[in-house]
């Protein structure tokens, strides 16, 4: 996943504690009421374009997510549920998933979505940018009559595995009429999206705002309860704090605003503040080892650098108490494959001490063992931060650390392009689907020099590479679970790359938005059900 | 480039001053050639050492790992050439009006600043109409009441604005104006779904400006105030008041009109620091100008539009300079400009 956000208030992934208890249960409440415009912002910048066929971050996400749709959606609950697809069934040999494709859903330009649709958004824009690294079984899809597709897979595909292919953010199914025969990267489409969503692209003015109107012929009959959707770019917090407190805006999604607002402006009774809706979009810190650099070769020196470091002191100083201690790859939110049941590095800094001291490292007459370059990604600023704290506590245990934390292109660059780093603190945000989100960055194939958030470290274990295939192809839910689980304990003692902490991230709504935070990536979902109270 | 004085000579009358303006006009623009040259030279040179490139960001944000599409790419935005000919290629291309292919906007660079622009030069003119307006007022008073209450609340508040960081002012008068009292919008150009009338985009102008223009006024205040004073004590005014004219005569006819240089010298040289300046406000403010246009195009390294937006500000600041130059000779017939 793309990491392309503005976090200089991430912070809010983070406040410290009490804010969370202002959030309630549920934020919905009473019969929906219709009408209304709805205005929106996020803790990031405007999007490059509407629509980026391949992702491109967060910002894109949230600005087309509210006009395309996919064929399916997770509920909170962890059920999948039918969106452009009716229902889906997989072959016996689970090579094959037969789609029911819904019936009656038109494009915002009246021209009806059909199978070509589908066909053409899988093979031509899924398999090519949007979701490729997921579909690298795929074997092609047909249309064997007007209301069905069959995916076809080179080898078995779970069922869990496919259904959360069908909800990847960006696996949209777009109209083949506006994008065959272009190229999709550069089609102006991009820039006024023609859709099947709950909201029609009205206007974009550049540096302010995208207006979405109501799509009255919208397949789900009640949706939306809005007439207008705006979503308003505000690069300052300060000033998005300033503009949801005078009621410009009502709803900030990925932590709009800074930790002292979000108390302050929850303490006032107008807003609410909630971490939930994004248990499908965990983020992490995380702390990686270069492999290249020979120091790393025994893994009780990679092991020392996470004992070294107090992930508790992290979460409750850097974040506000709006993170977590990390202990594992698969992060503690995921119902389906986290265990915590794996092999402990924690602040130990004796231990860490002594495992150095073992791996031949002593400490030298300056006090020093040897010295790392330790890079920490500036696209957030509390990386910075965190950079400056691991400094610290691995210097107390005699390693010497030169602290770089160069802005987001030159993160990127000397990471993933030039591996220009011995450490490097860095973020993920990952799905429940461990394969391929998480296991990319341990396994061979993910080392793909110049492709961001993959693996940079070069960790190459064959016997991981195998468990992730057999993973990868495990269609018993049970057996699929349990090759996680030994995934993690091998991980967590590897240790190569491990999360510091992982993060929560907050929606800050005002008392009238009703029906938010209701989906597990709730800035990618339709928002076709929020309305407004009075 | 503010041009050199030459000794005050006999007054030029008519034609003769049309003449020398003309004059002045073409060899400034001849001049403008070399600098303009240098200008781009200069900040092609600094782009390309800035680590990290916009193809960089590009596959990244688009998980392009195919090495033959990264080869494709490289070639299609010429980036597989050397640099001096990369540089040879832009500056024929800036030759034709031409400023390049902006990838993130998927448009040409010039229609991408030509969106922002309207905004930026809106904020700027009534930023800079503001602060010559409150600096020169503020200035005279200030002079004319020198050492009284008058003076000092002046030169404190003064003392403030100048001190006072822009971005701390917008955001402290966005809580006061729109937060507390809800006076004026909190940011934006326009109502959003309004008709963006022109009082509406007033209403929206009033808090930027202020953050932005009474900075400059403050200087402006301290530099006119010190001018009067000074012209004040030259013989030519002292012949004024001896002929008997009114002190609001002299003050406005005689002071006001040659104390006025310094703060037109210092007017041209700002042009640029002010295009800098609603960087910032325009990130407080939300404002859709070319400088949050400059601030994304720096942070995803768009080179096509930092440079384009870098051209067109140094035209702006050679621009502003050139009338200058102008309004010199218009304000003291006495010059002559080499």
């Amino acid at each position: 996943m793309t990491i392309k956000v503005s976090r200089r208030v991430f912070s809010a992934g983070i406040l410290a504690t009490g804010v969370v208890g202002t959030s309630r249960g549920s934020f919905a409440q009473g019969t929906p009421k219709r009408g209304g415009t709805l205005v929106a912002t996020w803790g990031g910048g405007e999007p490059q374009a509407c629509y980026v066929p391949a992702g491109g971050g967060s910002s894109p996400t949230f600005s087309s997510s509210k006009l395309f749709e996919r064929l399916a959606r997770r509920k909170m609950d962890g059920a999948f549920e039918g969106v452009l697809a009716e229902s889906w069934k997989p072959s016996a040999d689970f090579k094959t998933y037969t789609v029911k494709i819904r019936k009656g859903v038109k494009f915002h330009d009246g021209k009806d979505m059909t199978v070509d649709d589908v066909v053409y958004s899988v093979s031509e824009i899924w398999k090519k940018y949007a979701v490729a690294s997921a579909l690298t079984d795929f074997a092609g899809i047909d249309s064997p009559d007007a209301d069905t597709v069959v995916f076809k897979y080179s080898n078995p595909t779970p069922e869990f595995f496919f259904a959360s292919t069908l909800c990847s953010p960006v696996a949209y199914i777009l109209p083949k009429h506006i994008y065959a025969g272009s190229d999709p990267v550069t089609n102006p489409a991009n820039n006024a999206p023609i859709a099947t969503g709950p909201w029609k692209f009205k206007e974009w003015v550049r540096g302010s705002h995208f207006e979405y109107v109501k799509n009255e012929n919208y397949w789900k009959k009640d949706e939306p309860y809005l007439d207008r959707l705006i979503i308003r770019y505000v690069r300052d917090p300060a000033g998005r704090a300033a503009a949801m407190e005078a009621g410009d805006i009502h709803i900030g999604v990925f932590n709009p605003v800074a930790p002292p607002d979000i108390k302050r402006l929850t303490g006032t009774g107008k807003f609410v503040a909630t971490p939930k809706g994004y248990e499908e979009a965990v983020w992490s810190t995380t702390l990686e080892c270069n492999m290249r650099n020979p120091v790393f070769a025994k893994r009780e020196v990679r092991q020392a650098m996470f004992h070294a470091v107090n992930r508790e002191f992290i979460a409750k100083t850097v974040y506000y108490g709006y993170a977590r201690p990390g202990t594992s790859p698969i992060y503690s939110p995921n119902k389906e494959f986290f265990t915590a049941d794996t092999f402990k590095t924690g602040f130990d800094p004796k231990k860490a001490a002594a495992l150095l001291d073992a791996a031949g490292f002593p400490k030298k007459a300056d006090g020093k063992r040897f010295t790392l370059n330790l890079l920490s990604a500036g696209w957030f600023q509390e990386n910075g931060k965190v950079g400056a704290y691991v400094k610290q506590a691995l210097e107390d245990v005699g390693v010497g650390i030169n602290l770089t934390v160069p802005d987001r292109p030159s993160s990127i660059k000397r990471i993933y392009t030039d591996y220009d780093f011995d450490l490097a603190i860095s973020n993920q945000a990952n799905p429940s689907e461990p394969v391929p989100s998480t296991t990319q960055y341990f396994t061979t194939d993910g080392i793909l020099k110049g492709v961001p958030f993959r693996n940079a470290s070069g960790y190459s274990n064959p016997d991981v590479d195998k468990l992730v295939a057999s993973i990868k192809v495990e269609t018993d839910p049970a057996k699929r679970k349990a090759l996680v689980f030994e995934f993690q304990k091998i991980i967590t003692q590897e240790a190569p790359l491990l999360p510091l902490v992982e993060l929560e991230s907050i929606t800050l709504a005002s008392t009238k938005v009703q029906n938010h935070s209701n989906d597990p990536n709730f800035l990618a979902a339709s928002w076709g059900d929020l309305w407004l109270a009075s | 480039m503010a041009g050199e004085l030459a000794s005050p000579t006999p007054a030029l009358r008519g034609s003769a001053r049309r003449t020398a303006a003309l004059r002045l006009l073409r060899r400034r623009l001849i001049q403008a050639v070399p600098l303009m040259l240098g200008v781009v030279i200069i900040n092609f040179c600094l782009i390309q050492m800035a680590p990290g490139s916009f193809l960089e960001l590009m596959t990244a944000e688009n998980q392009v790992s195919d090495p033959a599409t990264v080869a494709l790419l490289r070639k299609t935005y010429g980036l597989d050439d050397p640099v001096w000919m990369q540089l040879l290629k832009y500056i024929w291309a800036l030759l034709h009006f031409d400023f390049g292919f902006s990838y993130r906007q998927n448009m040409p660079v010039i229609q991408a600043i030509w969106i922002h622009l309207p905004a930026t030069i809106l904020l700027m003119v009534s930023s800079i109409a503001l602060a010559i307006s409150i600096g020169v007022a503020a200035g005279v008073v200030a002079s004319m009441k020198v050492r009284t209450f008058w003076d000092s609340l002046v030169s404190i508040a003064a003392m403030f604005f100048y001190a006072a960081p822009s971005f701390w002012l917008g955001i402290m008068m966005i809580v006061l104006f729109s937060v507390k009292l809800g006076w004026l919008p909190v940011g934006g150009m326009m109502k959003i779904g309004g008709n963006g009338g022109v009082l509406d985009i007033l209403h929206h102008l009033i808090l930027p400006t202020l953050a932005l223009g009474l900075f400059y006024a403050a200087i402006y205040t301290r530099v006119m105030r010190s001018s009067m004073l000074e012209v004040a004590q030259l013989d030519f005014v002292r012949t004024a008041r001896a002929k008997g004219l009114s002190r609001n005569k002299v003050t406005i006819h005689h002071v006001l009109r040659n104390a006025l240089l310094p703060v037109v010298t210092i007017l041209g040289v700002q042009m640029g620091t002010v295009l800098a300046g609603s960087v910032v406000i325009e990130s407080v403010f939300s404002w859709p100008g070319v400088g949050s246009l400059l601030f994304d195009s720096v942070s995803s390294r768009n080179y096509p539009v930092v440079l384009g937006i870098m051209v067109l500000g140094s035209l702006v600041v050679i621009a502003a300079n050139i009338a200058v130059d102008l309004i010199y000779m218009w304000l003291d017939p006495r010059i002559e400009i080499r």
